[in-house]
């Protein structure tokens, strides 16, 4: 966009100007504070798991923290899709917050770095969590079975574990496609503010179309190895795009949250008006029913075909568990639908937002609810007790907590629209004429 | 239709009045002008949807998703009591050991896909047949087809009719807002 262009485009919005897109410098000083009561909360739970009694509370330490990055980690990619989506269609109406979703989206490298100390952890202490480190020293057939998948091949069960080759080589994977992705399409959108074209977003399209096939792939296989193996003689084919619903779904709750956050700061007045949030709020009602649709067809198909290994996966939810069950189909769809489906709801932010806090709660349930009951899994005799402790509560927010600081330091550090943008006088002048 | 208020000089009942605009801007800003005039019964026709026009119109919310949400929920009820009524009390068949399908015995999960497709078809009929019945269709023929100049509406031209059975409706008042509102030519339709 050249110069003259963007001028003619501030001349006919005033709103793209000063105080309206852009916080005052050395704003966002909160965050720092917030990723610091992150950090000590992790730090927390690890000595309360490191120092509790018995093997159950370094597990539910363990259990937490990676509960807290897997579902930070669904966010964030859940921002890469609609990065990558609205490039590859060349969407005009998200123009005026593609800077949010990049700003979510930049926390992506982050997240996965934040697996390391799990997996690290895991391979050294020999699986506490992942459950087929630990089998893997006895063997059995199930587990020879995909031996290649998580040592590179060879028999298990020799009295000693292997070396996780191809697990690990998945993980620095799944690191070089999501980091590439974020880094090439946040900068070529920061050089499109003074490009003398739309060079850039012609980059970026063409990237986005081979990395929407990577991204689909990646985090598939990111949610097979990270959460469907902690029970490794569980499978589903649906588990992939069961991550993936959750990802897209919370995602969008949380580009709903910064904005619906941003406007109450009287911030982008004028330039992220009702229109955006009715759409918005489309993506995420159909995200919702999307997640439900694969909830259910995965367990309905569990339930039909009624395969041991498969079914040990809803028996372990079960009993204990199934209030947790209950919530996530009330909360992760029921109630959500039956709100977000109405227009006026869609289209009031302040209304919005307060579902798009409840969806990332609900979404962190949903995260809960997976990795939570493999912790009791392998005991013989579960504890009744609370099934939500402190060590939970703590490496969950302090995962959380390192994120939302993230995103408060970071939202400020530069303008909230992205004036060069091709796409913007379309965003700006976005209706939904139904 | 009763004894017509207006007829033209040959005795023929008045359908209404139409006028031609040039440009969608015209009939857009023609339309609020109608509209602010107090008419209920009239219309715009254009070969192309004019965005905002039902704002410009003053339509009030269409009743249809309400409908859509009965015909959904409708279909899905029925769906759900035609498995329910086959597989667990006409004619039980034991299939691979799974329960038949009273309610507390955890087979009526078998029946949720069958449920879910029939609200989805039954919302899909409803929303179409719905939204033809609300807009008055199908019908045979309509008296504006009768005007030559009326059928390039379909191709390029733009134009509003106002209906004689609009209780606002008087012959020279309407002709003069319609003049008033940029209209380029105007005529009598016969009924």
């Amino acid at each position: 966009m050249s110069q003259a262009m963007s001028n003619s485009i501030l001349s006919r919005f005033p709103q793209l100007r000063g105080e309206n897109i852009s916080f005052a410098p050395g704003s966002g000083g909160l965050g720092r504070v917030v990723m610091g009561a992150g950090v000590i909360a992790i730090a927390a739970c690890g000595l309360i798991g490191y120092f509790g009694p018995a093997d159950v509370h370094a597990k539910q330490a363990l259990a937490a923290y990676h509960i807290g990055v897997m579902a930070v980690m669904a966010m964030c990619l859940g921002a890469l899709f609609l990065m990558l989506v609205f490039h590859l269609t060349q969407a005009g109406w998200p123009s005026p917050f593609r800077r949010q979703i990049e700003n979510i989206a930049g926390f992506l490298p982050i997240v996965y770095a934040m697996v390391w100390p799990t997996i690290i952890a895991e391979i050294m202490v020999g699986g506490r969590l992942f459950q087929w480190l630990t089998d893997a020293k006895d063997g059995n057939y199930l587990l020879n079975h995909k031996s290649f998948w998580f040592f590179g091949g060879g028999e298990v069960g020799h009295g000693s574990i292997p070396f996780p080759t191809f697990f690990l080589v998945r993980a620095v994977l799944y690191g070089l496609i999501w980091t590439y992705l974020v880094t090439r399409l946040t900068s070529l959108s920061r050089e499109q503010d003074t490009a003398t074209d739309a060079t850039p977003f012609r980059h970026a399209r063409f990237t986005s179309a081979w990395g929407m096939l990577l991204f689909a792939l990646s985090t598939a296989f990111a949610a097979f190895d990270w959460l469907m193996s902690l029970d490794y003689k569980f499978f589903s084919t649906m588990w992939g795009v069961y991550y993936f619903a959750g990802a897209a779904f919370s995602g969008s709750a949380l580009t709903v949250l910064i904005l619906a956050v941003l406007r109450g700061k009287g911030k982008l007045e004028g330039v992220v008006t009702h229109e955006h949030f009715h759409d918005l709020g489309k993506l995420m009602f159909s995200f919702t029913v999307f997640w439900a649709y694969i909830a259910f067809s995965q367990y309905f198909l569990i339930w039909y075909s009624n395969i041991p290994e498969e079914t040990a996966f809803f028996l372990y939810r079960s009993n204990y568990w199934a209030w947790l069950g209950i919530l996530l189909m009330l909360g992760h769809f029921i109630v959500p639908f039956l709100i977000i489906i109405f227009r006026g709801v869609k289209r009031n932010p302040r209304l919005l937002g307060a579902m798009a806090v409840w969806a990332i709660f609900i979404h962190i349930m949903d995260i809960y609810w997976i990795v939570r009951p493999m912790v009791y899994s392998q005991m013989p005799d579960p504890p009744h007790g609370p099934l939500v402790g402190l060590t939970d509560v703590l490496g969950i927010t302090g995962v959380v907590a390192i994120f939302a600081g993230y995103l408060i330091v970071r939202i400020p550090s530069r303008e909230l629209v992205g004036v060069g943008d091709p796409y913007l006088v379309e965003g700006l002048e976005h209706k939904n004429y139904v | 239709m009763s004894t017509p208020m207006y007829v033209t000089e040959s005795g023929e009942a008045i359908h209404g009045i139409m006028a031609e605009f040039a440009t969608p801007a015209d009939l857009y800003h023609a339309a609020e002008k109608i509209r602010d005039a107090g008419y209920s019964k009239w219309d715009t026709y254009s070969p192309f949807p004019v965005h905002g026009m039902e704002g410009a119109m003053g339509f009030p919310r269409t009743i249809l998703p309400l409908l859509v949400a009965v015909g959904g929920l409708s279909g899905a009820c029925l769906g759900f009591l035609m498995q329910w009524w086959m597989s667990s009390v006409d004619y039980q068949l034991l299939v691979q050991g799974k329960p038949f399908g009273n309610f507390t015995d955890g087979g009526w999960q078998a029946f949720i896909p069958i449920t879910f497709e029939c609200g989805i078809l039954f919302a899909a009929f409803t929303s179409l047949i719905g939204m033809l019945a609300l807009n008055g269709l199908p019908r045979w023929n309509h008296p504006l087809m009768k005007k030559e100049r009326f059928l390039s509406s379909s191709d390029d031209r733009l134009f509003v009719c106002i209906e004689a059975a609009d209780r606002n409706f008087h012959p020279d008042r309407t002709r003069a807002l319609l003049e008033g509102a940029g209209a380029t030519s105007i005529e009598l339709v016969e009924d």
